[in-house]
């Protein structure tokens, strides 16, 4: 059922011609499979956002829904810690013009918005499709430097539990989860669990050729994507 | 694919045929015959060439259906463009060929389309191909041998349990040659080149059952059937240790501006993961599977852990190995409460009751072996670099014979760091007389005792 759910999300994606899923898109993915994701709505006007954001609760974060932006904090399009109505509206028609700035030929198909979750520590999770070797599971120490740092270690699927345990604790940040400098230990099972889910929906389900979430918050209890995104082909 | 069938014909064929065999010294086909006469090999040997009556002193055939029975092996040493027309007209009397002669798929449009050929001749006709663009065969328990450079510039290891699998035929020949002077047996040594045909995993599934071959270094450089490598080599690694090298390390990741995963997992970070999935060592570089050839080539097995007991009779150069050791990620531990005082009553006060041990210029052969007794029969640690300097006076040859008792009697292996100069140097065979691996210097022998553990770690 869940499988057929997830394919159904890539093949209805494929059909339009995308090569690569919206965040809405690949969360609802990630909440199919039992990832735990923050409570979010798509809007498509500031009306709407409003009243989103008083259904989930302030603070909020406030993104923008298009399949043409990778980053979407590179082009300020992301809000966070939003408290009132009036400035959910004063960022929504900042980043409107913000975004028609820096990208303006970008389909932009709606806004999110979001419940804000608490810090944790970032971690990256991802799972990617190889031609040779099949799927390729990747972890490591998250934030926007994951690329910079290389701290990350890989796996191949199918992937168990030790051997998702194994690859957390292969990172040099791994003290980062383990209580660093009198802080709480963090739920490194629940990391070996998204690991273990990441393999298992990149391997079974045609056409979706990566997932990824960065980041993926890390509490002293359970986890949250808090953002993911999908590659098809 | 065709998996592991005939390959037995490759290392123990009654018939060998080297066609394009010239009596021109020098010339590649010249040499392989060469071998073929001056090795062991038992067998038939047919030169094939249209051009002679005899070659070396021995009856040349125009074709090898000219010799009017089924061939086991033959060596291809002529043009390129002639190849697929001379494996064509003697497949059916053929079971496998080596294809030494370059100028394929590695050189550009028309090789390709020669390449090409080859394979449509393989999947059509079932005759196993090496090759092309390799040196093919030593295997050291048949004296078959298709490396084709004269003994005098390479040498050929005797007989041992390490097998290479190299795409490089040069790499192959000068590890096989590095092995030969340092006294180190292999069995198999595969050069596969271009493998239009046999590849790195038929190999590689050949030798799991092969009870001849107790080890295996792979050297790589690109690995197209992934999925059945990860599964073969698996199978490999559960019943002999497996070890590889994969250059090409720095190509670029596979999707750079979608994901960081994809931007992240280079094509070598994907070989990594491999790697480790099926339990093979990965290796870094020449030097290292050097050392691991070396190390496996008489040891036989690796270990589940990383604890190693250093003695020595030179402290600095105890504290220079378990630095080493440390930097490679080993362990060190001090020593365990009952070795420790077992130790304290046989050894002079002044001497350095703990891990690293040191000996002292008071050593003797006798010491070393109580050392060893005493340090790897707790369950404390894993391994052992014994360094054995040859100042003490009382030392004598029996040494090696008294340190290799003590390592089958703890069944756990043993490291000879042996640095020094002319009287050490001599020393070295000795040590390898009594199947203990000696390596230079604490930096080589702490990377050894490392290669020991980088395979799967029991849970």
């Amino acid at each position: 059922m869940v499988k057929r759910a997830i394919e159904r999300i890539v093949k209805e994606a494929l059909s339009l011609g995308e090569r690569a899923l919206v965040e809405p898109e690949a969360k609802e993915m990630l909440k199919l499979s039992s990832i735990p994701v923050p409570r979010f709505q798509v809007v498509k006007d500031v009306r709407a956002a409003v009243e989103a954001a008083e259904s989930i609760g302030y603070p909020v974060v406030l993104k923008v829904v298009s399949a043409d932006i990778i980053h979407k904090s590179d082009i300020g399009g992301v809000a966070t810690g939003i408290k009132t109505r009036e400035e959910i509206e004063h960022q929504w028609s900042k980043m409107l013009l913000r975004v028609a700035d820096e990208n303006p030929v970008a389909m932009i198909e709606g806004f999110m918005v979001e419940e804000q979750v608490p810090k944790g520590v970032e971690v990256i999770a991802g799972a990617i499709k190889d031609e040779q070797f099949g799927v390729v599971v990747m972890f490591g120490t998250g934030g926007v430097a994951v690329e910079l740092m290389k701290d990350v270690s890989f796996r191949l699927a199918p992937l168990d539990r030790t051997e998702a345990l194994e690859m957390i604790a292969d990172v040099k940040g791994f003290p980062l989860l383990t209580g660093f400098r009198g802080d709480n230990i963090k739920d490194i099972f629940a990391i070996a669990d998204v690991l273990v889910k990441l393999a298992e929906i990149v391997e079974k389900t045609d056409g979706l050729k990566e997932l990824e979430i960065n980041p993926l918050m890390v509490y002293d209890r359970g986890i949250m994507a808090v953002d993911a995104r999908a590659q098809l082909g | 694919m065709g998996g592991i069938r005939n390959l037995e014909s490759l290392f123990n064929p009654k018939t060998i045929a080297v066609v394009g065999a010239s009596p021109t010294a020098g010339k590649i086909s010249n040499i392989i015959l060469k071998s073929l006469k001056h090795s062991s090999f038992s067998g038939k040997v047919y030169p094939i060439n249209p051009r002679y009556k005899e070659v070396q002193g021995l009856k040349c055939f125009k074709s090898i259906a000219d010799i009017g029975a089924q061939v086991d092996l033959a060596v291809f040493a002529i043009p390129a463009k002639t190849v697929p027309g001379a494996l064509r007209d003697s497949e059916a009397r053929l079971n496998v060929a080596v294809i030494v002669s370059g100028g394929f798929g590695e050189t550009g449009e028309a090789g390709r389309a020669l390449e090409k050929e080859l394979k449509e001749i393989v999947s059509r006709t079932g005759v196993r191909v090496v090759g092309p663009n390799c040196m093919g065969i030593y295997y050291s328990f048949s004296g078959v041998d298709t490396f084709f450079i004269p003994e005098d510039r390479m040498k050929r290891p005797g007989k041992g349990g390490l097998s290479i699998v190299s795409q490089s035929g040069s790499f192959a020949v000068t590890a096989m040659d590095e092995l030969a002077a340092e006294g180190a047996g292999a069995a198999r040594i595969i050069s596969y080149g271009n493998k239009a045909d046999v590849n790195e995993t038929d190999c590689l599934e050949f030798l799991i059952d092969d009870e001849q071959t107790t080890a295996v270094a792979l050297y790589i450089e690109s690995i197209e059937e992934g999925r059945r490598f990860v599964d073969v080599a698996s199978r490999c690694a559960a019943k002999k240790p497996v070890m590889a090298l994969k250059v090409g390390k720095s190509a670029v990741g596979m999707d750079a501006a979608h994901s960081h995963t994809g931007a992240l997992a280079g094509r070598y970070e994907v070989y990594k993961a491999a790697f480790k999935k099926a339990g093979v060592i990965e290796l870094s570089g020449y030097e290292d599977f050097l050392s691991a050839c070396k190390a496996l080539s008489v040891l036989k097995k690796t270990v589940a852990g990383r604890r190693v007991m250093i003695i020595t009779d030179g402290g600095g150069m105890g504290v220079n190995i378990a630095d080493a050791c440390a930097s490679l990620g080993l362990e060190v531990e001090p020593l365990p409460e009952k070795a420790k005082e077992q130790m304290s009553l046989l050894l002079p006060r002044f001497c350095s009751v703990s891990n690293p041990m040191d000996l002292t210029g008071s050593a003797t052969d006798e010491l070393f072996a109580e050392a060893l007794e005493k340090t790897l029969d707790t369950d404390g640690y894993d391994l052992a670099i014994v360094a054995a300097l040859w100042g003490p006076p009382a030392l004598t040859d029996e040494l090696p014979h008294l340190i290799s008792e003590k390592a089958e009697l703890a069944d756990k292996p043993v490291i000879i760091c042996s640095p020094g100069g002319v009287y050490t140097r001599a020393k070295t065979a000795l040590f390898g007389k009594y199947g203990l691996p000696v390596f230079p210097s604490p930096e080589s022998a702490a990377r050894a005792a490392s290669i020991l553990c980088r395979g799967r770690r029991k849970a």
